[in-house]
């Protein structure tokens, strides 16, 4: 590996950026803005759509070909509607959490590239105006660890709605949401570890870029860390099976009981839009980003329409596993996150190392496959009967109940 | 720094979105709070008593040790970018890491630090609450006591 694949970044901000520079930047930004929010209102409009198609009902219809344009009408019609600031709020606070919450929404898609040829040399570089850029809005060097950063800052904007509505519902709601989004986070960094140490970059350029020819991470890492980020993603994102956060049968909506009108089309707005961006996310991550067959016509074209195809399959993945599953209890959630998906993702991870720096250095491959199958099962042996005596202690300490 | 820029004006924007919503919504929405509509929400009932400040230690202690968690994946990004030049030193050293971590990690399981839900009982005392208890000896029901013997 050369530095220069470490320090990947987007040539046009790699020289004096000047006017022309600011410009194409704006206009970058502006158009992953709109695409955003035009994405958001139709991922609601499709999870509708395929949620009502699930439950043999026939969903929005009304406004618009199809009902395409219910969500552009429910928006609309929010704007309307009362905004109230309960009286036991910390009225600051209860304003500033909506934006915690919409704008690292927002931040995320920064880093996803969504289009380039990453065949050549070029990585992915495209000309536009006369300037060589990235079809991705940032590349910063960290490119991972924003994506990360940010899904951390959002635990802010749940913790901080139900906390300043001074309210029981939105409190419990909250502390249960903060506790799962920060148990989910650790899964979620440990699955990327992997595709980390495959691709050998932080930069989503680079991990992209590493991906082509069909060499995705998603086999490359060998299914389970996949499967790991899918899982935890969904309950990061607090969306069914993992809706425990708006439980409606057990804490009315959650954190954001409290808010009405705009404020709560806010987190509405947030909680789709963090869907399709961790779509997106997994698409860069695992599925290859805009990699895929050129066909006919021109080969930018295509790199957008295979990240697109991905993107929809897994916006329909995320619809489907809300129309399928039922809810899980707090203890499973909690059960699957630490004492299932953490350690097998950081298993599965030195498991990877092992192979890998095993191969570089010429060790016997079946030899480092055996050891390091031993090894992992002797970590789930000693999980097991860690769980075993905790469950005796507690059973102990029942008994004097 | 200057590929940092785009996520800045990206914040820009999302910044003002949000606060031109808010500023639409103002001149926009109805305004007219009434003491019922802005009393913290208690299912339709008046609140009779503050609501709580307190929540279950669990919650804590997930989050101190998630700490030790994030700040573990934290070190092993460094190293998953450049384990190819470290090679089989760096594999010992994250193998040394990783048991250190492990090990913690087990002993908070076997404490039940992780655990949730009530504490099952082992053994009851009272004979009504027998493991033999199933819904056909024990549902009690009522008003069919004597009734049997009229019908």
């Amino acid at each position: 590996m050369t530095a220069a694949s470490l320090l990947a970044a987007d040539p046009l901000l790699a020289g004096k950026v000047d006017l022309a520079v600011v410009l194409i930047v704006a206009l970058k930004a502006v158009i992953v803005l709109a695409f955003l929010l035009v994405a958001t209102m139709l991922m609601i409009w499709f999870e509708r759509k395929v949620h009502a198609d699930m439950t043999n009902r026939i969903g929005p219809n009304q406004a618009g070909p199809f009902g395409i344009l219910q969500s552009v009408a429910d928006g609309v019609k929010v704007f309307f509607k009362e905004d109230l600031l309960p009286d036991r709020a910390d009225r600051f606070v209860f304003r500033l959490a909506p934006f915690l919450s919409v704008v690292p929404a927002f931040l995320t898609f920064a880093v996803v590239p969504i289009g380039g040829n990453f065949s050549d040399a070029d990585g992915g570089v495209i000309e536009l105006f006369g300037h060589r850029t990235l079809l991705q809005l940032a590349d910063p060097p960290i490119g991972v660890l924003l994506v990360l950063a940010m899904s951390s800052i959002a635990v802010y904007g749940v913790m901080l709605a139900g906390w300043s509505s001074g309210s029981k519902y939105p409190l419990l709601g909250s502390v249960r949401a903060s506790a799962q989004m920060v148990s989910y986070e650790a899964a979620l960094g440990l699955s990327t570890v992997t595709v980390v140490l495959v691709a050998g970059t932080l930069t989503t350029s680079g991990i992209v870029a590493a991906q082509h020819t069909w060499n995705w991470n998603l086999w490359a890492t060998g299914i389970v860390p996949f499967v790991v980020f899918l899982i935890a993603a969904t309950a990061e994102l607090n969306r069914p099976p993992f809706d425990l956060v708006e439980a409606e049968q057990e804490l009315v909506g959650g954190f954001h009981t409290e808010y009405s009108g705009v404020r709560f089309a806010m987190y509405y707005l947030a909680e789709f839009m963090n869907t399709v961006t961790m779509s997106a996310i997994i698409v860069t991550l695992f599925l290859g980003g805009p990699n895929g067959p050129v066909l006919v016509g021109p080969e930018w074209l295509w790199g957008i329409v295979w990240f697109f195809a991905k993107l929809m399959l897994l916006l329909f993945t995320f619809a489907w596993f809300r129309a399928t599953l039922p809810r899980f209890r707090y203890d499973q959630l909690m059960d699957l996150g630490w004492k299932a998906l953490i350690p097998l993702a950081l298993g599965w991870l030195l498991l990877m190392i092992a192979i890998r720096v095993g191969s570089d250095e010429g060790w016997n491959p079946i030899l480092v496959m055996v050891v390091g199958v031993a090894a992992l099962a002797a970590g789930y042996a000693l999980l097991v009967l860690a769980g075993r005596t905790a469950r005796r202690n507690r059973e102990l300490a029942g008994a004097h109940l | 720094m200057a590929q940092y820029l785009p996520v800045v004006t990206l914040l820009a924007l999302a910044v003002l979105f949000a606060a031109l919503s808010f500023v639409a919504s103002r001149l926009l929405a109805p305004r007219n709070p009434t003491a019922a509509k802005s009393a913290p929400y208690e299912c339709g009932i008046v609140p009779s008593r503050e609501p709580p400040e307190r929540f279950p230690v669990r919650f804590y202690l997930v989050a101190m040790i998630f700490i030790v968690f994030d700040i573990e994946i934290i070190f092993l990004y460094p190293y998953a970018v450049i384990s190819g030049e470290l090679g089989a030193f760096g594999l010992v050293e994250m193998i040394v890491f990783v048991v250190a971590v492990f090990a913690s990690f087990v002993f908070l399981i076997a404490n039940g630090a992780l655990d949730w839900g009530p504490s099952r009982r082992l053994r009851r005392v009272d004979p009504r609450v027998s493991a033999e208890r199933t819904t056909a000896t024990t549902v009690r029901r009522v008003g069919l006591d004597g009734r049997e013997e009229a019908a």
